[in-house]
């Protein structure tokens, strides 16, 4: 499924572009943070909050790219030891054990959003609930990203990572 | 069955006892039928994870500060106002009073059975030197909770509000990152703050006490014969609670004084130096006609 | 019941090759299911794992490392180490020792350490006369050290973990870990740890007589001179001073430990940028992609190690073990030594960040009632932590260095007994001597560290 892949390896990009900016803005925020209190007596008092909804982003999106191009650790130095065959359904278990993982994440994050939609982040006034977002779209990035592994895994492909 | 309550602070801190001398009463009057568990040290999450927990029906009970329902039940900001109790009698006639009793029905309406308020004593600022008036803690860095109600509070005195994590407060106070903190004496006790700033001034601002709720998801399972029976236990371990904060607070107080630190007592500040600037914060966080009523009849109550 | 479905889940899905950090998610979300608690839960107690203050120090200090790493600062440290112990027998393995113990404070990453000091040190010194599996054990047990230095975002991670312990130790009543008391403890440990791999380095050396060439002659450089060994290290010194920085402004509450993190990043950009230009714009932007990359790793591991802390709270599991150590001895000694080795069997399965996070409630407020205070136990931990880098099946560090050294695991493991040897016996001297690690903090700020 070409289509796919070229859509995946699009998102993956974007969203180690979205994590690369909050990274940066996360950095800014906190710097202006000390440089306010340090240098002008005057703490911004919204700083913690805002870094806090930036880091989860920069994890979610991190993570989710971290899928595709398999930075995340395992164990498979046992599998590795199996005959082929076994091998093979040991990937494919593995590519739909993590799927499963993210679509706990979608339903669980938007449960959660759902739950927290009437509270107020404080000093922000923002609702709680954008605290999940991320972790919702990640976990939609992370089961397309499983979906072309395991068809690849079937076609017998490599997926390129997007970015090196 | 057993309900499972959730607590930041360690076993024997009074509000994890209070909880748990509940619990004996509820099992004393259900004939061991019903009983409570306490989850101490923070073990099933923060304050604000396990409100929500409480919320969905994972968890039967939590018992956390007031200042953690601000962003969720408008009624619970009421008693962090600044200066409002003129002291712990004023605090006790209306908190274990009618006055509370409206408090806590408002958290029903967010999910919430609330059961029993307990005092943690009044909140006051320390420092490296004595707060006595206002002119004394203005351009002052302190450090507050990240709470709107604190930013705005501090801010009013003219001192700059900075939110900061609680343990990083110690050093922060050492090394004048922050200039002063607040909080109450087993706080300043056991955080060991006294030694970074030994000068307590009994500003007395706020006494944002703490609350036990129970899951309204929950509750509505149980039977009125259950429910009446949970209500009398919590209320009943009040006056339990009170006798273990009052030493809790003694012993604290004269620790922190054993430990170096200074104590300008409460007769020695200017309090209505901080009263009149404090009035906008009042009604800031009384919105409503309904909190401005309520706010009124604490104020009367004599 | 609820126990056997997370152990038993957990340990099939690790085997089977799923990601730790799914694995330990899936195995959670398995034990919410058989307890009926619902499982949005479970991703809350993900997010708040995350979402936690401190933790902003992590993505900082990635990317100040990644800054250092593509920055080249690595370079400069080699030169330096080179030049000054370069000319002695083994002397590659020795500059490697010292290059990689540097890069380690530089970064506080063991991995980014290793990727640093072993793709610069490791092709050279297979080039001029050492075994591949030499240059790869020297480069991944020395940088160990990186995971003990002030820039370590483990020791942010152990700072947080341990924060709510209280106990009385030698008579003081203790409560929390100071993040400045713990960075200043890991700096004995670290100069001990290299000088105990020079030892083994030069040990190993001799005993294959390193550096030789092919037909078994020796090839030693020769020293390159005092002015060589001052131009390098001048060099090099305002890539250590990002030590300094973090340190000075813990110390002296210019920022708090997380902020410190943050002004290292900003220090770590300008230094590249305008001091050493060796910063161009597509590094800036791969160093950031790649630190958010790891930064999205590292911090799921800590969101589902918050998701199984509850499951293990919620299942009372602290408390049996808890109890279980107690039955068996009561002596600390013997208490001490069982704990070490749960650690070291748990970092044969688990990473870092997770095993922090999972075996400090455990096993924190045991080792105070036998008398360690929370940084003595901090050090130990992070010690065995690092241990488990580099040993086998799962050892991150190991992975990087036999990648790098183009060897597999079983041939560097072969060679490793000296380094691990030395790591042991580190180990024990932070277990069973506290002033090892707590000597220094309190002479530095004044007030007893336990
Ligand atoms: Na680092
Ligand atoms: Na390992």
């Amino acid at each position: 499924m070409p289509w796919l892949t070229a859509l995946n390896a699009r998102l993956s990009r974007w969203a180690l572009y979205i994590a690369s900016i909050c990274l940066a803005s996360l950095l800014v925020v906190v710097v202006y943070g000390v440089v306010m209190r340090y240098g002008f007596n005057d703490a911004p008092p919204y700083v913690e909050q805002v870094a806090l909804l930036l880091v989860i982003s920069v994890a979610m999106f991190g993570a989710s790219t971290g899928v595709r191009e398999s930075g995340h650790i395992g164990l498979d130095s046992l599998v590795r030891t199996l005959p082929p065959k076994v091998q093979f359904w040991c990937k494919v278990a593995v590519e739909v054990l993590s799927g499963a993982f993210a679509v706990s994440l979608i339903l669980g994050g938007i449960e959660m959003a759902l739950s927290t939609r009437g509270t107020t982040i404080p000093t922000l006034g923002l609702p709680e609930a954008l605290r999940y977002l991320p972790v919702i779209i990640a976990g939609v990035l992370i089961v397309l990203f499983c979906i072309e592994l395991l068809i690849a895994l079937f076609q017998g492909r490599k997926v390129e990572a997007s970015w090196h | 069955r057993t309900f499972r309550s959730a607590d930041v602070h360690n076993k024997d801190f009074p509000t994890n006892k209070a909880v748990i001398f509940m619990g004996d009463q509820l099992s004393k009057s259900t004939g061991g039928k019903d009983n409570v568990k306490v989850f101490g040290d923070s073990a099933l999450g923060s304050e604000k994870d396990t409100i929500e927990q409480v919320k969905i029906g994972a968890l039967d009970m939590v018992r956390v500060n007031f200042a953690a329902f601000n962003g969720i039940v408008p009624e619970s900001v009421l008693p962090a106002l600044p200066f409002l109790f003129r002291d712990m009698d004023h605090f006790r006639k209306t908190m274990y009073g009618p006055q509370g009793d409206k408090i806590l029905a408002g958290f029903e309406k967010a999910g919430f059975i609330g059961l029993a308020i307990y005092e943690s004593g009044a909140r006051s600022m320390y420092a490296k030197k004595p707060i006595k008036t206002l002119a004394d803690v203005k351009g002052m860095k302190v450090r507050v909770q990240p709470s709107d109600m604190f930013v705005s509070m501090v801010g009013a005195m003219g001192a700059s509000p900075t939110p900061m994590p609680y343990n990083e407060v110690y050093t922060g106070l050492k090394t004048g990152l922050i200039d002063a903190a607040e909080n109450n004496y087993p706080s300043y006790d056991e955080a060991k703050h006294f030694e970074s700033a030994p000068i307590y001034s009994e500003t007395m601002h706020s006494m944002s006490p703490e609350v036990l709720v129970f899951s309204k998801k929950i509750w509505d399972t149980l039977s009125k014969e259950e429910q009446a029976a949970i209500r009398k236990a919590a209320k009943e371990s009040v006056p339990f609670y009170v006798k273990l904060w009052d030493a809790q607070e003694k012993e604290a107080r004269a620790a922190v004084v054993k430990g170096g630190a200074t104590i300008v007592p409460a007769a020695q500040i200017d309090r209505a130096s901080f009263v009149a600037v404090e009035k906008p914060v009042w009604d800031k966080f009384t919105p409503t006609p309904e909190l401005k009523a309520l706010v009124q009849d604490i104020v009367n109550a004599k | 019941m609820a126990l056997t479905v997370l152990c038993v889940s957990f340990v099939l899905l690790l085997v089977l090759g799923v990601p730790v950090a799914f694995a330990i998610g899936l195995s959670c979300l398995a034990t919410f299911a058989v307890e009926g608690l619902p499982f949005e839960t479970a991703i809350q107690m993900m997010v708040s794992g995350m979402n936690v203050f401190s933790f902003l120090a992590i993505p900082f200090f990635i990317f100040s490392g990644e800054l250092m790493l593509h920055g080249g600062i690595a370079d400069k440290i080699v030169a330096f180490a080179r030049s000054l112990v370069g000319h002695w027998k083994g002397g590659l393995g020795l500059a490697n020792v010292v290059a990689s113990t540097l890069f380690g404070g530089v970064s506080g990453s063991p991995v980014a350490d290793t990727s640093a000091m072993g793709g610069v040190m490791i092709p050279i010194m297979k080039r001029e006369g050492y075994s591949a599996a030499y240059a790869v054990n020297v480069t991944t047990h020395a940088s160990l050290s990186g995971a003990l230095m002030p820039t370590s975002h483990n020791m942010i991670i152990y700072a947080f973990a341990a924060q709510g312990a209280a106990g009385m130790i030698a008579g003081h009543a203790v409560r929390g870990v100071s993040i400045g008391d713990l960075m200043f403890a890991g700096l004995v440990p670290c100069f001990w740890i290299m000088v105990c791999m020079l030892v083994a380095a030069y040990w190993q050396a001799r005993k294959f007589g390193y550096p030789r060439s092919e037909d078994g002659r020796s090839m030693v450089h020769p020293f390159p001179g005092w002015g060589t060994v001052l131009r390098t290290f001048v060099a090099s010194v305002p890539g250590l001073f990002v030590i300094a920085i973090i340190l000075f402004c813990v110390m002296k509450g210019v920022a708090t430990a997380t902020e410190a993190a943050a002004i290292a990043v900003t220090y770590s950009l300008l230094l590249t940028v305008f001091i050493y230009r060796t910063m161009t714009r597509e590094r800036l932007l791969k160093s950031l992609a790649k630190a958010s990359k790891t930064t999205g790793v590292i911090l799921l591991l800590i969101g589902v190690s918050n998701m199984l802390r509850y499951q293990m709270a919620y299942l009372e599991i602290p408390e049996t073990i808890e109890h279980a150590l107690l039955t068996a001895t009561q002596n600390p000694w013997l208490m001490l030594l069982y704990i070490n080795i749960i650690q070291v069997i748990l970092g044969i399965f688990l990473d870092m960040a997770a095993h922090i996070l999972i075996t400090t409630p455990l096993f924190l407020p045991l080792a105070m009632q036998m008398g360690v205070g929370p940084v003595q136990f901090g050090m130990m931990l992070l010690l065995n932590c690092a241990l488990g880098l580099v040993h086998p099946p799962v050892g991150s560090v190991q992975f990087v260095g036999c990648a790098i050294g183009k060897i597999s695991i079983g041939e560097a493991t072969k060679t490793a007994w000296p380094y691990y040897l030395a790591i042991f016996i580190a180990i024990n001297l932070v277990t069973y001597v506290p002033g090892f690690s707590t000597w220094l903090p309190s002479i530095i700020t004044g007030h007893r560290v336990f």
